[in-house]
């Protein structure tokens, strides 16, 4: 990531942030109320977060945790959505332990008519929430200006990907530009994003094979090195760190609040959601637009949400006739060597 | 051997869904359930068994329509619809007690299962891989509490091809009237589309009927916690943590009502009873293993009882028969598991205050992120009201998890520094 910071100086120089940790958190709107969207990464160790949660408890959250209790990050308020029980808990644990001013957005697991209107009047309470902070008041236009710039930076990141697909730029690069992303100005971004994308010239031939990485909250420096230096191409990141998070774009009409809501709830969706056939199906599609070989299913420790839906997910590859591999990890730690022979044994396997 | 330990093992040398329906039919036959309940000690216990063989037998007879829910949905929708509910994971505790949860959870993990998640939803989906349980035609669940319903649950409806039957009655976070409105129209809408899918039309009559059982049993289970906030002794192997399922999946039937208001009349006669030796009144949270064990004996050995158990408080308003799908939206949005963990911590601390309680303990399951991420902020804010807290490390389903040695240890101590 370190090599790729320099281009991003301005957009990452910043201090007036709101944490926020689920893809389904609305930038748009921490943007209206004239505060910069701060992806909560969490710190690399956790020893003060143990003593809150039980050993097995989802990594990242206890890694968030630390560094909220640490205060190393100056927010000046976090956003949280009822994801998954580990957040909900984060949540109460953050109100209860912490005097950083704490939302909870409440974000259906249906998809239909009736939850969207009923997200639409919760991102009502977030806008009163965000508006109770005292920064800028949120309006209408202030809303369509935010959706038209994280439109950009989202149509930015889609371009990058096509970059990385065709090996223009390597998976490092491509995964660390995307958490600049989540961590800096979107104005400033958007157009340093796009001066880096023009001053990029390599020309390349794509890696074979196509995988479909599958999983949850994927930040690992030391595994995207360990990607590039593989024959393969990561032609779709179906995680929380890529593709969920910037895959769809906000209508920007006359009615934004409802389209926001819209797209957050039908975006590339999580595993939280009701209808799993409905993830089942999106993710069969992928496979089909971006040609793929096999898929790497890849969970962070104790992450209900993603182990289930793996019994469901391995009988669909079955019945196509993809192979698959399954793969846990640690937040900030995992066996490096033991992934690696396990990724070359699937793609032995893949050649095969 | 008893007649119990007698179909247990006949149960677990002929394990699959046809022989446990032909146990069922037996020992649902009137003459036979006589004789068996006779052998309990307790008037309530002898209620529960009767009223969950005949539960599960009908859920096996094939003679209705069966609907496979989640613990904490309201079952009145079930029986006003005409379905026979089945609560996987309440017969997942069921394996741990009939000695199969070996054979249930090892059949999860050979279909990829992670051993890291809950072992009551585990054992239920090893079982339907197993195909232990009655074939489903509707299912059923909810996110109230946790997110595991939901997925096991949808697994289930892929593998009995009925994806088009699944629902997820998706309880919002907070208490208002927009989520009552929210949460009532996904009750009515899934009401309306099993009735259009069985070919009948929605009895609101039968539903009103319903709700008004629902009520009687309510008021009956509110007595018989009520007697338990003065009771110093008790029946004999009374435990109030066995009654999961009248207490949430017989909610308007007359069989939850004849239950409650037999225990009740029972826990009366108790009363004034003193037992020799002055009991610590202890508050249990979250469940109990359902297998073999001795911490309860342990707990009597070192003089404590459990007054209460979360698991029975009785936290919804009286319902309005008038109004079904509302009522039914306020009972599931009372439930102290919803939205923050504030909701429980205000309810623990009620019971706390109305069972006189001298400390708590919080079993916690493993795999359940709900109840054990929790557990710290309950502990301090029992802390706060000078009320000690156990947690106890433990899996209501799994034996193998469960540490003889390590348990007694840690109900020891923890009685001894209650002195």
């Amino acid at each position: 990531m370190e090599k790729i910071k320099k281009y991003f100086k301005r957009s990452t120089d910043n201090n007036n942030y709101i944490g926020w940790l689920c893809t389904y958190t609305p930038e748009e709107l921490i943007l209206s109320a004239g505060f910069t969207p701060f992806r909560i990464y969490g710190s690399k160790d956790y020893n003060r977060a143990e003593g809150f949660f039980p050993i097995n408890f989802c990594p990242y959250l206890k890694s968030s945790w630390e560094s909220i209790l640490n205060n190393d990050t100056h927010l000046k308020s976090i956003i949280f959505t009822n994801s998954c029980d580990g957040m909900r808990r984060l949540y109460d644990t953050c109100k209860k332990y912490s005097s950083i001013p704490v939302f909870m957005l409440d974000v259906p697991k249906n998809q239909n008519i009736s939850s969207v209107n009923y997200f639409e009047f919760n991102l009502n309470n977030l806008i009163d929430f965000l508006n109770s902070l005292g920064n800028k008041k949120i309006t209408n236009e202030r809303i369509k200006n935010s959706i038209e710039i994280i439109n950009k930076k989202r149509e930015g990141l889609i371009k990058l990907n096509n970059m990385y697909r065709n090996s223009i730029i390597d998976i490092d690069t491509y995964n660390s530009i995307i958490k600049i992303s989540t961590l800096s100005d979107p104005y400033l971004f958007v157009e340093e994003l796009s001066n880096y994308i023009d001053s990029i010239k390599n020309v390349a031939k794509p890696k074979k094979p196509n995988i479909l990485l599958i999983g949850n909250f994927i930040n690992e420096d030391r595994l995207w090195k360990l990607f590039s230096e593989l024959d393969l191409t990561l032609s779709y990141q179906d995680t929380c760190s890529a593709n969920r998070y910037f895959e769809g774009l906000v209508e920007n009409g006359n009615k934004p609040l409802g389209s926001i809501a819209k797209r957050y709830l039908y975006k590339s969706a999580c595993m939280r959601i009701a209808n799993l056939g409905n993830k089942i199906t999106e993710i069969k599609e992928n496979i089909k637009k971006y040609k793929i070989d096999g898929i790497i299913y890849i969970s962070l420790k104790f992450c209900d949400n993603t182990l289930y839906f793996y019994p469901l997910l391995k009988e669909e590859l079955k019945d196509i006739g993809k192979p698959s591999l399954y793969l846990e990890i640690e937040y900030n730690n995992f066996s490096e060597g033991q992934v690696k022979t396990r990724i070359q044994a699937f793609l032995e396997m893949i050649y095969t | 051997m008893s007649f119990k330990d007698t179909l247990k093992e006949k149960i677990k040398q002929n394990l699959n869904r046809k022989f446990i329906g032909k146990i069922l039919a037996l020992a649902a036959k009137k003459p036979v359930l006589y004789l068996f309940t006779r052998t309990l000690k307790s008037v309530s216990d002898k209620h529960l068994n009767s009223v969950s063989i005949k539960s599960f037998y009908k859920a096996y007879s094939k003679k209705s329509q069966v609907a496979y829910g989640s613990l904490f949905l309201p079952y009145e929708m079930f029986y006003s619809l005409g379905l026979s509910p089945f609560l996987p994971e309440v017969l997942a505790g069921f394996t741990a007690g009939m000695g199969i949860a070996d054979k249930t959870l090892a059949a999860a993990t050979k279909n990829w299962y992670s051993q890291d998640l809950c072992t009551f939803h585990r054992s239920a989906s090893g079982a339907v891989e197993m195909d232990l349980f009655p074939k489903p035609k509707f299912i059923i669940c909810t996110n109230l509490a946790c997110d595991a319903a939901q997925k096991s649950f949808y697994i289930y409806s892929k593998k009995y091809n009925i994806e088009n039957n699944f629902y997820l009655i998706d309880v919002p976070y907070d208490y208002s009237n927009k989520s009552i409105d929210y949460l009532s129209r996904q009750i009515k809408e899934v009401c309306y589309d099993i009735a259009k899918k069985t070919g009948k039309d929605l009895d609101l009559n039968k539903f009103k009927n319903i709700i008004k059982n629902s009520n009687k049993f309510r008021h009956w289970a509110k007595k018989a916690n009520d007697i338990r906030k003065d009771l110093t002794a008790y029946p004999p192997n009374y435990n109030g943590l066995n009654f999961i399922l009248p207490f949430h999946g017989l909610a308007g039937t007359k069989d939850a009502v004849i239950l409650y208001k037999n225990m009740y009349k029972e826990l009366k006669k108790y009363i004034g009873k003193k037992e020799n030796i002055q009991h610590k009144k202890i508050l249990w949270l979250h469940l109990k293993p359902y297998y073999s064990n001795d911490i309860f004996k342990l707990m009597q050995e070192g003089n404590c009882r459990v007054a209460f158990e979360e698991i029975n408080y009785v936290y919804w308003p009286e319902l309005d028969p008038s109004r079904p799908f509302r009522s039914l939206a306020k009972k599931m949005l009372s439930h102290y598991l919803r939205g923050p963990i504030d909701n429980r911590i205000k309810t623990i601390h009620k019971m706390a205050e109305e069972y006189k309680i001298d400390a708590a303990i919080i079993f916690s399951h493993w795999g359940c992120r709900q109840n054990n991420a929790g557990a710290r902020i309950i502990k301090d804010s029992l802390k706060n009201r000078n009320i000690p807290t156990l947690v106890l490390d433990g899996d209501c389903v799994d034996k193998n998890n469960y540490s003889k040695g390590q348990f007694r240890t840690r109900i020891q101590g923890f009685i001894e520094m209650l002195g």
